[in-house]
């Protein structure tokens, strides 16, 4: 009786052994069936196929072999949704993609793709196994990866956005920073003010425009990239009136002033609501 | 806040404005009087001595322009707060300048402002008269 039991034991470690341990299982020469995803996937979607590599290694020596493997899925709760067989001729070696198509209708979750072969003289049985993921699709996309880079792409559309609007913000700042004339003296420096501040006042509203027409004026040289009024060499107040004149024109509004010069703000308000 | 001893002179010749901006500023506690030519409210001010003075500039008589030049000769006129509230654009030389030299707070075109944001700029000029 306790005999027995030690054979059983041994029958025991040998078939662990096949399923579990190729190495060792190479080292026993033994038959053997070894399936994989092969590289192929690891997930598929229900209705799609799940290609098997299939390696059948050991049998016979110069002689066909009737092999019969028997495949089957089974769900993380061990439900089978899936099982065929095939009788395969195999003489020492036989490797092939074996396709299984998922069943419609395959909830999502893990599964379990298992393949066992049966042979003439067979002494102990062989399996293997590997595990794979079924999951539903989206717009051609699984699931999980539909997520992962719609999240990917809302974070890039936010950092560009971020980028974009700080761009914007740096130019409406440098365009709305106004002038500082404290080389001119006092008395023609609230026209340099005005003009400035009037100049940046509408390249915040109407862009570089305002700049040509500031540079059309005649008797006024202003920077071409900044605005600053670099030198008044007619009467101010008649550029002041030209200029306004202009941008009246361009912009459809009348433009108000604040004279009493705050240095954080423009000496112009073109409209209190629009800034 | 002292509304209630502000007082402010609105020299405008269109009687529903000017009638419109007394009814508003007594509302909101001022002491508001009204002249409705230049003439008219440079004797006023100079007599009432008010806080702030809203002046139009087109007007019978004499002008808002011709009036703040006369305002400013004055020794207490010189420094009073004064708001132009016109409908005429600044595109005159002779504007820009008396703009320059007469110096009032701010040039509003009435057209381009609502009565509510003339009322802020109104509180905002009275309250830094407070805290000056």
């Amino acid at each position: 009786m306790k005999k027995k039991y030690i054979n059983s034991f041994k029958i025991i470690v040998v078939a662990l052994i096949f399923c579990s341990s190729p190495t060792l299982y190479a080292f026993a020469q033994s038959p053997r069936v070894d399936t994989s995803s092969a590289g192929l996937t690891t997930k598929v979607a229900p209705g799609e196929i799940l290609p098997i590599s299939v390696k059948l290694l050991n049998f016979g020596q110069g002689q066909k072999v009737d092999v019969t493997v028997s495949y089957g899925i089974f769900s993380d709760k061990g439900t089978q949704i899936y099982s065929s067989t095939e009788t395969v001729a195999v003489e020492t070696t036989a490797n092939f993609i074996k396709t299984i198509q998922i069943p419609f209708g395959t909830p999502a979750g893990g599964y379990v793709a298992k393949a066992s072969i049966l042979y003439a003289g067979q002494l102990v049985p062989a399996t293997t196994q590997f595990p794979f993921t079924v999951e539903n699709k989206i717009f051609g996309f699984f699931l999980t990866d539909f997520y992962f880079y719609l999240g990917v792409i809302l974070i890039l559309v936010l950092i560009a956005g971020f980028i974009g609007y700080s761009f914007i913000k740096r130019g409406q700042a440098n365009r709305i920073t106004p002038h500082e004339y404290n080389n001119v003296a006092d008395k023609e420096r609230i026209y340099y003010e005005i003009i400035s501040d009037t100049i940046m006042e509408m390249r915040y509203r109407v862009g570089s425009k305002a700049l040509e027409i500031a540079k059309a004026v005649e008797g006024l040289v202003v920077d071409p990239n900044t605005g600053k009024v670099l030198q008044i060499t007619e009467d101010p107040a008649k550029i002041i009136a030209s200029l306004v004149m202009q941008y009246e024109k361009l912009l459809g509004q009348k433009i108000s002033f604040a004279l009493k010069r705050n240095t954080a703000e423009s000496s112009v308000i073109i409209n209190k609501e629009t800034k | 806040m002292a509304n209630e001893t502000k007082k402010i002179l609105i020299v405008e010749d269109e009687k529903m404005f000017r009638e419109l901006f007394i009814e508003k500023l007594q509302e909101e506690g001022f002491s508001a009087f009204e002249a409705e030519d230049g003439e008219k409210g440079l004797k006023l001010a100079l007599k009432e001595k008010p806080d702030l003075i809203l002046l139009d500039i087109l007007m019978p008589v004499m002008d808002g322009l011709t009036m703040m030049k006369k305002l400013r000769e004055d020794s207490w006129g010189k420094n009073v707060d004064v708001i132009l509230l016109t409908n005429l654009s600044a595109t005159e030389e002779s504007t820009i300048k008396a703009m320059v030299d007469y110096e009032p707070l701010y040039y509003l075109v009435k057209s381009a402002w609502s009565f509510k944001d003339i009322m802020e700029k109104i509180k905002e000029t009275l309250n830094a008269q407070n805290t000056n």
